[in-house]
């Protein structure tokens, strides 16, 4: 009920907060999602090389444009994923920093809503595994209860290019969650409660995802255009942009109406052989 | 609906506008108007009673009878309904009629007036006067008239009367019955109860059949001219208001000739096409609006087309099936398959690119269905459609452009049928993958290794920023610098002032104020580039010397490909399968056919190359060069080129000019025996200076006559003098050039006309077979009616009191249809003549070749790395190379090396074979060094497209460079990586390679842009095709690589930069023959190669930036995200 609640008012975060969901009308674009004011996408700003048009030489010049489009790739990946309760967006002054949120709908954790940030080595996808940092430290074994920071190099010793994905570390972070590993733990309290005394640590939790829901309409620790930032329902902002997620259909960029006839297709479903498909030609 | 919104202010424009002249009388007063009708009235009644006995008839009497039948129509038609309610004066039955309407309806008047016209006999004048008088009545009456059967029965009988059941309208009253006809349909679609009564009180009428209405439109679909429009018109709001009145659908369906009219119209419009395409520009691949509008023949057809695409799009279900099968079965079968057939290329040209035109001009799907389904699933002698276009890919440059022009057209629709046959079914089985990699079909570049890949393929020679200087980011002058000054290389390669010299200073001069005015006029388009918007700001003329060779930014590649690749998989959306790999199942679909085990679809092109040996197909490389030379030459303007047996001679233009004919009227019975004559005569004079003389090959020496001289003059004159001069283009039969010349008025629509019909010299060869056609077109409709669920009728479709003259019509426009591809025209005669040449050039070629062959054979076999071809060894590879070295595009290359190294013969049929389409696009790009420029910025649009496409069985083969395939698929990346091994070779052996690279890049940054500043306006109004051509265009590489749409403009920037590029060919000749030509090189070796040196460069420049679209292809890719199913609500 109450998580409900909470989700909505996450789900109607006005113009100014930005976040990600799969509904997002600025999906659309492969640019990361354009900010309303008047900020430039981060594929500008992030790497300043990579704007200017510097295509000529060797292809070595192209190298700005091979992360980048690294990061956007997962990104679109961790889209592809629609992971359960995880929004995240990318940063608007790096393309390796990416603001996340994350809805715990039942469980220990339920009513949680942890805002944390990804860190992305710069030698990306060579380098170390990503880096999930909790906003406020969640009582929790596997994060430490200083930094905020999870425990994310157990479930990724080597991260192995290719194999291992952005979306897998954001599925990571919500795993710990719904199932509780208390081995190595970053907080040993946490890890001893929940193994000698489940009451207290489950209270212990309660108390750590009532904190961290009191701050959740603080600012932004870190100041970004692209950071997430919550505010209680407000109808003269929320409502519009409700509409518009509900009603919003992606279309190409530049689509119009004169487009081509799209769409056509008379292969039955199952089948690979074209014109296969019964169409009755007396309905419209 | 834009035909109907585009209707229905006709109606009432019309109306208004000649009503407001006579609005005066009608603010008399109501009851003075009544009585002098009354007055008018009794005096005709008098005369009509008065004659009912003595039936004599005397001039008197008429005139009387007509001026107050005259002024009682008119003040019928000034009446307004009664209670004055002039707010909606066309609200129908619930005003009160006026009180003259009221005596009208009651005394039935109109009907006794027709009548006592119609015992009288109606000589032609008086029909036509009633005719007027019924138009005028019915055009601005302000009361529903039809509504009253008082006055619809009159016209009925009337109608009747005019036109006879035998013989039509006669022609002196075609007009007023169109218009009055139109003017009762429009009133039809204001008050829609007319078509009930219209249909309800057909039969007491002595009209043929129910709906007369319908019926006498439907011989005027096809005509051109205000007349034919006005039917359509009309038709086409019969068919609205028909569309959801079954009854009414099913009478046009099964008791009217709509339908076959319609679609065997069609096919006679089609056999009055010019049979071969002008071309104006070596650059010339599509038929755009503009090249169309001047033709009155493709005008009509057009309109036609246009008018099936609104009838599709308005009609009920019943009689839109049977439109569309009649077209299928009545134009597509019997008459585009053997048009697309043809032996002859240029017929090849043409039909392909009608085809071309055709589908880009239709946008009702349940038509570009048909079209498509004929495409892929109709067989003309065993082969599909699409087999034998595909084959044409292959063949040389002209038709090979328009054929791929054709392609992209298709691969545009993003039609999943089409995609399946073409190229998907090949790829589903997945046997071109290793088996442990297909996992890896669905992966994308995540981390831009193919893209790197691909970067890296651009040969190290074209990174032209190698050069000396260290600035060069952010300089975008900076190949300006260099070389920007024009000077620069004119003292070196000072050149003879020649007369053509100076006209080509004048026509630079000239031709770039025209591009100025354009560009200015047409205020600048600015799209979002903004990397090129400051090359836009000025006028090409001033820009042109110190133009950069633009840089063409790669994010600017990246916006491209992103662009297409959310069009495509938007238009993709509704397939109904991922084409992944796994869904559809790699094991449960069926073999796709096997590669053709020898060549038998490659003989379906009909060139005389393909039979010859080996020797014969290098010479006739080395005269498609020449020619190719001299056409290039040619549309500098300057030089014409005149071959003979052992020497070039090269004329100055204007010289020559003078002493041709410059315009050749045309005469439709121009006998073809005389062309014949003149064909030889051309021939031996002129053999290869036409500008793809193999497109002559095959043709008809009727085609081949004309060649050459005429043409060429003839397009000058038309170029200087800009159209419209009344110059005809030249003709052989139907051939004509594609300028706005107004060529004749095939006054096709005179085939409705028992009286006229011009058959075509050529198209009497063709009659022979018109019956066949139409016992097919019988059995055609015999078979429709069940299909329709219309049993009861199925036998007799027709109805007996049919009116002859509607058979007749359909016989006559079947007479008309080409049913069968030409057997009689012989071609051996031509290909004699040009083979006998060819031989002579042979011992000449051969020394020659030899030596720059085992050149260059060093070179290339020390820099490939990697064979480009599992089977493919270099030794393999260099014949192959050598025979199409100094061609564009040969016809050898479609037999040796079109199939053949993709595939070699003999092999097993299991093995996996990516299709013909994969096959044929990887051969013509592995020749890309010898391809010309426009065949190479074609090609790799289409693969370009093709590549956009988002199916992961598609992509991964494309643009997957990590993928390990089958040893003997070969795949792009070793393709590609074969070319830039080429170009370096020849890089390495042209020192001045850099600096014709440079020039090559100027001119095509020049071209572009001229281009960039067509109009808007200018855009052709196929509603498909310009936004698909012009979407390209905002991008810098596409301005270099792919304006394809614009050949005039194309050409004023060539000529613009000609003098550059021309500097380059010379210099490049004098680097060449430096050394090359001590041992006596002749003129037609230099050409030859300078060619081959030309097509090098420009292959180069193309070939970079293709790469760099690719891996913006492979990296967009990675960071597309799908469209959902559009559920069928959208649109």
């Amino acid at each position: 009920m109450d998580s409900n609640k909470r989700s909505d008012a996450e789900e109607q975060s006005g113009p100014g907060e930005q976040r990600a969901s799969p509904a997002r009308p600025s999906f659309g674009k492969k640019q990361l999602p354009s900010i309303p004011k008047n900020a430039i996408p981060i594929t500008k700003a992030a790497s300043p090389a990579s704007s200017t048009q510097s295509a000529n030489g060797t292809h070595a010049s192209y190298g700005p444009f091979y992360l980048e489009y690294s990061l956007l790739a997962e990104f679109t990946l961790v889209i592809k994923q629609k992971l359960p309760g995880i929004y995240v967006q990318p940063s608007y002054r790096s393309a390796l920093m990416w603001f996340g949120v994350i809805f715990i709908r039942h469980g220990l954790y339920q009513d949680g809503v942890f805002k944390f940030t990804v860190y992305i080595p710069d030698n990306y996808p060579d380098g170390d595994c990503p880096r999930v940092v909790f906003d406020t430290p969640v009582f929790h074994p596997l994060v430490d209860p200083v930094s905020g920071e999870l425990d994310v190099r157990r479930a990724f010793t080597k991260w192995r290019r290719n194999h291992n994905h952005i979306w897998q570390v954001l599925m990571y972070a919500r795993t710990i969650f719904y199932k509780i590993n208390t081995m190595e733990p970053l907080n040993p309290e946490a890890a001893v409660l929940y193994e000698k005394d489940i009451q207290l640590y489950k209270s212990k939790v309660v108390d750590s995802v009532k904190l961290c829901n009191s701050h959740l309409f603080d600012q932004p620790k870190i100041d970004d255009p692209y950071a997430i930032s919550f505010s209680p329902w407000n109808p003269a902002v929320h409502e519009e942009a409700k509409e518009k997620m509900f009603a919003h259909k992606r279309r190409p960029d530049d689509y119009n109406k004169g487009l081509p006839v799209s769409g056509l297709s008379w292969v039955k479903p199952g089948s690979t052989q074209p014109f296969s498909k019964d169409d009755n030609p007396l309905q419209t | 609906m834009s035909w109907l919104s585009r209707l229905n202010p006709r109606g009432p424009g019309t109306r208004t506008g000649r009503h407001a002249a006579p609005s005066s009388p009608c603010t008399a007063d109501p009851e003075t108007c009544l009585m002098v009708f009354e007055n008018h009235w009794r005096q005709v009644s008098g005369v009509l009673k008065r004659r009912e006995s003595s039936v004599g008839g005397c001039a008197d009497d008429l005139t009387a009878v007509r001026n107050h039948t005259d002024q009682m129509l008119c003040l019928l038609a000034e009446e307004r309904p009664a209670g004055g309610d002039i707010e909606s004066p066309d609200c129908g039955m619930s005003a009160a009629m006026g009180p003259i309407l009221e005596m009208v309806v009651a005394e039935n008047i109109l009907e006794e007036l027709v009548q006592w016209h119609v015992r009288h006999g109606l000589d032609p004048d008086s029909q036509l006067e009633l005719l007027k008088l019924f138009e005028m009545l019915i055009g601005q009456s302000h009361q529903p008239l039809l509504l009253h059967s008082a006055v619809l029965q009159p016209l009925l009988s009337l109608l009747g009367a005019c036109v006879d059941p035998q013989l039509g309208c006669p022609s002196a009253l075609e007009s007023s019955l169109v218009l009055l006809l139109n003017q009762v349909c429009v009133s039809m679609v204001k008050e829609t109860a007319i078509l009930e009564l219209l249909f309800k009180c057909g039969p007491v009428q002595q009209g043929p059949t129910n709906l007369l209405i319908f019926s006498l439109l439907v011989p005027f679909i096809h005509r051109d001219g205000s007349l034919g429009q006005q039917a359509r018109d009309a038709l086409l709001l019969v068919m609205a208001t028909s569309a959801s009145n079954h009854a009414v659908a099913r009478y046009i369906a099964e008791n009217s000739y709509f339908c076959p009219v319609l679609a065997t119209g069609l096919s006679a419009l089609y056999s009055s096409l010019p049979r071969k395409i002008e071309v104006r520009g070596d650059d010339w691949h599509a038929l755009r609006r503009e090249d169309w509008m001047g033709v009155s023949s493709l005008v009509l057809f057009m309109n036609s087309l246009e008018f099936c695409n609104a009838v599709v799009q308005v009609a009920h279900p019943l009689v839109r099936c049977q439109l569309l099968d009649y077209l299928h079965n009545g134009f597509l079968v019997p008459v585009m398959g053997p048009a697309l057939h043809k032996s002859s290329v240029d017929e090849m040209i043409a039909s392909t690119a009608y085809l071309d035109l055709f589908l880009r001009s239709i946008t009702e799907t349940s038509l570009l269905k048909t079209f498509l389904r004929f495409i892929l699933l109709h067989r003309h002698d065993n082969d599909t459609i699409l087999d034998t276009l595909l084959t044409r890919i292959s063949s040389n440059s002209r038709l090979c452009m328009v054929s791929l022009s054709l392609f992209k057209t298709l691969l545009s629709l993003n039609c999943e049928d089409l995609m399946l046959q073409l190229v998907l079914r090949y790829l589903l089985p997945c046997t071109h993958v290793m088996l442990s990699q297909r996992r890896a079909v669905r992966e994308t570049d995540l981390y831009g290794k193919s893209a790197d890949k691909f970067l890296s393929l651009i040969p190290e020679c074209c990174r032209i920023t190698s050069a000396p200087s260290s600035e060069r980011d952010d300089e975008p002058a900076f190949w300006g610098k260099v070389l920007g000054s024009p000077t620069s290389e004119s003292p070196v390669h000072h050149r003879p002032s020649t007369p053509s010299r100076l006209s080509l200073f004048i026509r630079q001069q000239s031709s770039g104020g025209q591009a100025n005015s354009s560009g200015s006029e047409n205020a600048p388009p600015s799209p979002r580039g903004s990397v090129s918007s400051p090359l836009s700001s000025d006028s090409p003329m001033h820009q042109l010397p110190d133009t950069s060779e633009g840089e063409t930014g790669y994010l600017e590649y990246l916006r491209d490909a992103r662009r297409g690749i959310e069009l495509c998989s938007w238009g993709c959306r509704d397939w109904s399968a991922p084409y992944d790999g796994e869904n559809p199942s790699p094991t449960s679909v069926p073999p796709p056919p096997p590669p053709p085990t020898s060549n038998p679809s490659l003989s379906m092109v009909p060139e005389h190359f393909s039979v010859m040996d080996p020797a014969q197909q290098r010479a006739a490389v080395v005269a498609a060069a020449r020619s190719e030379w001299s056409s290039s030459d040619r549309d500098s303007g300057e030089w014409d080129v005149t071959i003979s047996k052992n020497c070039i001679s090269l004329t100055p233009r204007s010289k020559k000019r003078s002493l041709l004919p410059s315009t050749v009227p045309l005469q439709s019975s121009a006998s073809a025996s005389t062309e014949i004559t003149g064909a030889v005569e051309t021939v031996s004079q002129h053999p290869h200076s036409a500008p793809h003389p193999a497109l002559y090959n095959g043709m008809g020496q009727v085609e081949f006559t004309d060649s050459v001289d005429e043409r060429m003059e003839v397009k000058k004159v038309k170029r200087e003098s800009d159209v419209n001069s009344g110059v005809v283009e030249s003709g052989m039969n139907g051939s004509m050039g594609m300028g706005p010349v107004d060529f004749k008025d095939f006054h096709v629509g005179s085939a409705l006309k028992s009286s006229q019909v011009q058959l075509k010299p050529h198209l009497q060869h063709q009659t022979s077979v018109p019956s066949s056609t139409q016992e097919c077109l019988q059995s055609e409709s015999q078979r429709l009616s069940p299909v329709l669920g219309l049993t009861e009728t199925s036998t007799v479709p027709r109805d007996n009191r049919a009116p002859e003259s509607v058979e007749r019509l359909i016989e006559e426009l079947l007479e008309r249809a080409p049913s069968e591809p030409l057997s009689g025209d012989s071609k051996g005669q031509g290909i004699s003549i040009e083979a006998f040449h060819q031989e002579l050039r042979e011992l000449e070629e051969r020394v020659r070749e030899r030596r720059v062959l085992s050149h260059s054979s060093e070179e290339s076999s020390r820099e490939s790395r990697t064979a480009p071809a599992p089977n493919l060894t270099d030794e393999d590879c260099l014949p192959v190379e050598t025979e199409r070295r100094s061609s564009e595009t040969k016809p050898d290359s479609s037999t040796t090396g079109v199939f053949s190294p993709a595939r070699p013969l003999g092999q097993p049929l299991a093995q996996p074979y990516t299709g013909p389409f994969i096959t044929v696009l990887f051969s013509k790009l592995e020749s890309m060094m010898q391809n010309s420029l426009y065949v190479n910025i074609l090609l790799t649009g289409v693969v370009f497209q093709l590549a956009c496409y988002p199916q992961p069985l598609l992509r991964s083969f494309l643009l997957n460079t990590n993928m390990v395939f089958q040893p003997s698929v070969k795949s792009l990346i070793q393709v590609l990586g074969s070319v830039k091994n080429r170009i370096e070779a020849f890089a390495a052996t042209h020192e001045d390679f850099p600096v014709l690279l440079r020039k090559a890049r100027r001119f095509l940054v020049a071209r572009g842009k001229l281009d960039w500043s067509d109009s808007p306006m200018g855009v052709p109004n196929l509603r498909r095709s310009d936004s698909l051509i012009k979407s390209r265009k905002p991008s810098l590489g596409d301005l270099i690589l792919r304006h394809t749409n614009s050949p005039t403009r194309a050409r004023h920037a060539a000529q613009l930069a000609l003098a550059h590029v021309r500097d380059g060919g010379q210099s490049l000749h004098s680097a060449l023959f430096r050394g090359g030509a001590a041992g006596g090189a002749s003129g037609l070796e230099k050409q030859a190669e300078a060619l081959r040196v030309k097509n090098a460069v420009y292959c180069a420049v193309i070939f970079s930036e293709f790469l760099k679209e690719l891996a913006a292809l492979a990296q967009e890719h990675a960071v597309a995200l799908p469209f959902p199913p559009s559920q069928g609500t959208e649109e």
